[in-house]
């Protein structure tokens, strides 16, 4: 599906991503980790086309995206979401979703039912006429944001730290959320993510990331017992 | 002394839906681009000449000038865009050296083709005096120009909230980066924002004829107070223009009415400092176009 191949990036003299290459395959989920600095959402810009790689290749389901502009790239099916919910401030919830399937899907249709469905899908659903964007509490921020770009149709989404900033409480009922709307609309998935008992629990397989490389990939369980990604986490003396 | 009062607040109502509308186009492209076009002015004259030209050789009605103004203002506003889009860096900072220049550009044009003479409609219909209440008096221009202005911003707020293009320009406007994530292609709503800015130029510029009398070197003055409408809008904000271009206006009308007429716009500018000392971001500032 999503296929990443020697991909490199070098801001000035900081090498961000070396030599990066990994896939994702059909509606799988795949955590992207690392420490911080690693190259995680320098990737995900990468993706979505906000900054343009020094060389390497990405192609989506045969295609070469870096070739095509941001707004394109929604329309071969890639959705994104930004660790800081980024909505259409002065638009109701409603409204957000409507301009993006309008503009996101290739067919540029709208179709309330669908709205509904997918509002419903992230429990948003009761706040969709009237409220505006800015009036929402962060969780339900953080959910018209991954309902945003759910309404682009996307084939693979992909999830900027979207359980950021929540509480224990909150962050079982997100990622419950997420579980349900992967199986409701068929969806392949990267996540970035921090909490390694939330990545476990969501992700088939993980990738890696310290200093811009690769350093491990795999199942939750075998990478979060390699050596490497323990010393790249916590120090070599715990390794 | 109170009719005198509400005559001057009459007078400055009708100028600020006059101003009004000469501003929000200003406003509009900066919500979209975050460029400050510093020809609108221009273009705003440029429309008034063709008005002009369309009475003069042809003898027509100013307002017939209208679809032929539409085509070259809004063409000559198209051009601007495409050649602020090929600013590559600091575009919110160079556009503002390229649009002064095509400014100037402009108003060298008008000198050579038009002259330096100052003109202004001969069409007598426009002169005539409209009287509301027995007190309250007005140009039929005057009138006129204030119903195209709020009509015209009233239709641009229509048009923002409910078409996809006006949706669009929202989205831009509010979060540039979200909305390409939801597949709209920025440069089409830009477009579409410079545009609807040409159109808005023309309507100003035909009225601007028809109430008043035009020169080459007035484009200048007018890209002034739409720049001073909108900073105390709330670069952005379209009902703000509103607020703003009635506030100046009606402050200029009592001070040219109760003191002197050259004090008008040292009164309006001394009104326009204490806001933004007050309300650094404008009457409605933070509120992007909608």
């Amino acid at each position: 599906m999503l296929k990443v191949k020697n991909l490199s990036l070098n801001f000035g003299g900081v090498k961000a991503l070396q030599n990066v290459s990994f896939e994702v395959r059909e509606q799988e989920v795949l955590g992207l980790v690392g420490p911080n600095g690693a190259g995680k959402t320098t990737s995900f810009n990468v993706f979505s086309g906000n900054v343009r790689p020094t060389s390497g290749e990405v192609t989506y389901d045969g295609h070469d995206i870096l070739k095509s502009s941001m707004h394109k790239r929604v329309k071969f099916g890639i959705g994104r979401t930004f660790q800081i919910p980024q909505p259409m401030h002065e638009l109701t919830v409603r409204e957000n979703l409507m301009v993006s399937q309008r503009f996101g899907r290739p067919d540029k249709k709208v179709d309330q039912q669908r709205i509904s469905e997918i509002l419903d899908s992230v429990n948003l659903l009761h706040k969709s006429e009237s409220d505006a964007a800015t009036e929402l509490a962060l969780t339900e921020r953080k959910a018209l944001e991954v309902a945003k770009a759910l309404a682009t149709e996307p084939s693979l989404l992909m999830l900027d730290e979207v359980l950021a900033g929540l509480e224990t409480t909150g962050k079982k009922l997100f990622m419950e959320t997420l579980k349900k709307i992967r199986k409701q609309f068929n969806l392949s998935m990267i996540v970035i993510e921090h909490d390694i008992e939330t990545i476990s629990n969501l992700c088939d397989r993980i990738v890696v990331l310290n200093f811009g490389k690769v350093i491990a990939e795999g199942t939750p369980d075998e990478t979060f017992r390699n050596p490497e990604v323990i010393r790249s986490y916590t120090g070599e003396e715990n390794a | 002394m109170l009719e005198l009062t509400l005559q001057a607040i009459y007078t400055g109502l009708l100028s600020g839906g006059f101003y009004a509308l000469v501003a929000v186009g200003l406003a509009l492209i900066f919500g979209t681009m975050k460029v400050i076009n510093l020809a609108h002015g221009e273009l705003v004259l440029l429309a008034a000449y063709v008005a002009y030209a369309t009475e003069s050789k042809l003898g027509l009605n100013p307002l017939l000038a209208l679809p032929i103004a539409m085509a070259v203002v809004v063409s000559a506003a198209l051009l601007t865009y495409f050649l602020t889009n090929h600013i590559k860096k600091d575009r919110e900072l160079n556009s503002l050296i390229l649009t002064f220049g095509l400014g100037i550009i402009l108003t060298n044009s008008l000198l050579m083709v038009f002259s330096a003479n100052i003109y202004s409609t001969s069409t007598e219909w426009f002169f005539e005096g409209v009287v509301i209440g027995d007190t309250l008096f007005s140009m039929r221009s005057e009138l006129l120009a204030f119903v195209v202005g709020v009509l015209s911003l009233g239709g641009l707020y229509w048009w923002l909230n409910h078409t996809w293009h006006g949706r669009a320009i929202r989205a831009v406007s509010s979060n540039l980066d979200a909305a390409k994530l939801m597949g709209m292609n920025p440069k089409q709503a830009e477009m579409w924002s410079w545009g609807v800015a040409g159109i808005l130029a023309t309507l100003a510029g035909c009225m601007l004829y028809t109430t008043s009398v035009i020169h080459p070197p007035i484009g200048h003055g007018l890209t002034i107070k739409a720049f001073i409408i909108t900073v105390l809008a709330g670069m952005g904000s379209i009902p703000g223009v509103l607020v703003g271009a009635f506030l100046i206006a009606i402050i200029e009308s009592l001070t040219a009415t109760f003191f002197q007429s050259s004090l008008s716009e040292l009164a309006s500018m001394g009104i326009f400092l204490v806001v933004l000392i007050v309300l650094p971001s404008g009457l409605f500032g933070n509120k992007r176009i909608h």
